[in-house]
């Protein structure tokens, strides 16, 4: 599903952000990431997301290695995964139902199927009543839910999501970590970075540790401190 | 026409500060562009009236004497010319009508007539006629003293030349207007991708194709060229009117009206569609070009 083989990453001439990154996720499984602030955890999610290239490794998505890929060849990858930005950057002036219907506009789908299927959906997520409401009118909390919304209304293989509690309560985010939860359920392959312990204990899933660039992967039961090459 | 003009749905450029004064940057373009084409087809119309009017057409001269019969001399030139094979006419051109001619060069004056004008004869020469006109002119310097055969080729030639180096310029400033609106609008291009950058990202990072980002700005773009360009059309059409109307009223004037005729007529409807097309295909250009350096 996801293998990174000894990833390397920098932003222009500047160091490495990330060094010698291997991991493996399997198809339908659920990892945290956490680590503190500027070990690179969002720079390893842009790398996920398609969103940078490595300076050095190998990284496979759906069997296919994409740190070379063709740049016509990235909508199509780009589609197959869901990101939750930890600023949301739903667009302002349009509606929760356009800011959902995005990727499958984008993606060429018939007016008629992206209404209903984003109608449904923003339903499942609690923003039935607000599909007409603009992004500025809406809490933390629902924007973080619309967000949701457009990152999985293409049933993505992969969904990454960047701090997707930072910026609500902790009943909203465990109700939000219930929607992954689900959404995995499903077989969505699901990645959440965190600085939230409470709720990598809570939940128990396998968690990916980065500090300096490095990466440290552990089960839910370990110390985030063991480090070495993982497979989870 | 929708499809072409249709609005940037997720980039919101309708709002874009930096824009906002393009429409106006363009109309003052087209209007210095339909000038020049006014201009340039208005030349190649009197061009080709000066030389379809002086082909064929050649003027005798008979230079002023004070102690000559010049009326007898002016029927004799006549009668020679009519009696030569490939001339189809030969007319007198009476002093009060060789008088007006000098009107435009020298004003109404009653003074005039004091001038020691020469007499002319108009030389209508027959249709493929293939006559020597060196040695009609030494015929008739023989036999009607002080009588010149004039053909007006150098002057048309100057004429000519001096036209096709005015269309020379007015096409050159087409260049150079057409330029400078695209250099406009690569700046407005590049202005917008900066202020949307984040928006652009979102976009990619939900499987946007570049094509997808590239139409909003090429549709946003052609439209604000396109209705800029429709009033700089119109005010040029008015002030080309205006002179029309201001050379029309003179009494003798040197300058000829502007007359585009049916293609110049085309050129300048088609100016807003050029220029919406030519915005297009630039910020097409330019936008797949900034897109292609990103991830």
């Amino acid at each position: 599903m996801v293998r990174f083989e000894n990833v390397g990453m920098r932003y222009g001439l500047g160091p490495e952000v990330l060094r010698d990154i291997n991991f493996h996720l399997r198809p339908g499984s659920f990892h945290f990431l956490t680590g503190p602030t500027g070990a690179g955890k969002s720079s390893l999610l842009k790398l996920l997301a398609l969103s940078h290239r490595p300076s050095r490794g190998l990284i496979t998505l759906f069997n296919k290695e994409v740190s070379g890929l063709a740049r016509d060849d990235l909508p199509a990858m780009r589609r197959k995964i869901g990101v939750v930005f930890q600023d949301f950057r739903l667009l302002d002036h349009l509606s929760a139902l356009e800011n959902v219907a995005l990727p499958l506009k984008i993606a060429g789908a018939k007016n008629a199927q992206i209404y209903q299927h984003v109608a449904e959906l923003l339903e499942w997520v609690g923003l039935g009543r607000q599909v007409d409401a603009k992004p500025p009118t809406l809490s933390g909390g629902e924007k973080q839910r619309v967000a949701i919304a457009r990152a999985v209304i293409n049933r993505p293989q992969l969904l990454i999501a960047d701090e997707p509690t930072g910026s609500m309560d902790a009943e909203m985010g465990l109700r939000l970590m219930y929607l992954f939860q689900e959404l995995n359920k499903i077989g969505t392959t699901v990645v959440v970075a965190t600085h939230d312990l409470e709720l990598i204990k809570r939940f128990g899933n396998p968690v990916m540790y980065l500090k300096d660039g490095l990466l440290t992967t552990s089960g839910p039961e370990q110390s985030p401190a063991q480090s070495g090459r993982a497979e989870t | 026409m929708m499809q072409l003009f249709g609005k940037s749905a997720e980039l919101q450029l309708e709002k874009d500060v930096s824009t906002r004064y393009l429409p106006v940057v363009i109309s003052a373009m087209i209007f210095l562009a339909a000038l020049s084409i006014g201009g340039l087809f208005s030349l190649n119309n009197a061009i080709n009236d000066w030389s379809e009017t002086l082909t064929g057409n050649l003027t005798v001269e008979i230079a002023f004497d004070p102690t000559a019969d010049l009326d007898q001399k002016v029927l004799d030139a006549v009668e020679l010319l009519t009696n030569t094979p490939g001339v189809a006419a030969a007319r007198a051109i009476e002093r009060d009508e060789t008088l007006k001619l000098l009107e435009p060069f020298l004003g109404k004056n009653t003074a005039l007539g004091d001038l020691p004008v020469p007499r002319l004869i108009e030389v209508i020469i027959a249709q493929d006629s293939a006559i020597d006109l060196a040695a009609l002119n030494d015929k008739l310097s023989e036999s009607v003293a002080g009588a010149r055969l004039d053909i007006h080729r150098p002057w048309l030639d100057k004429m000519v030349l001096l036209g096709r180096s005015i269309q020379l310029l007015a096409a050159t400033i087409m260049l150079l207007i057409g330029g400078v609106t695209v250099i406009i609008v690569i700046f407005a291009v590049r202005t917008g991708l900066i202020m949307h950058s984040e928006v652009i990202q979102v976009l990619h990072l939900i499987g946007a194709r570049d094509n997808y980002i590239a139409e909003q700005f090429q549709n946003y773009f052609s439209r604000l060229s396109f209705l800029g360009a429709l009033p700089g059309l119109v005010v040029a059409i008015i002030v080309m009117f205006v002179f029309n109307f201001l050379v029309g009223s003179l009494e003798a004037s040197m300058l000829p009206p502007l007359s585009v005729g049916i293609e110049g007529i085309i050129a300048l409807l088609l100016l807003p569609i050029l220029v919406a097309l030519l915005t297009k295909y630039t910020v097409r250009l330019v936008v797949l070009k900034s897109l292609g350096r990103m991830m």
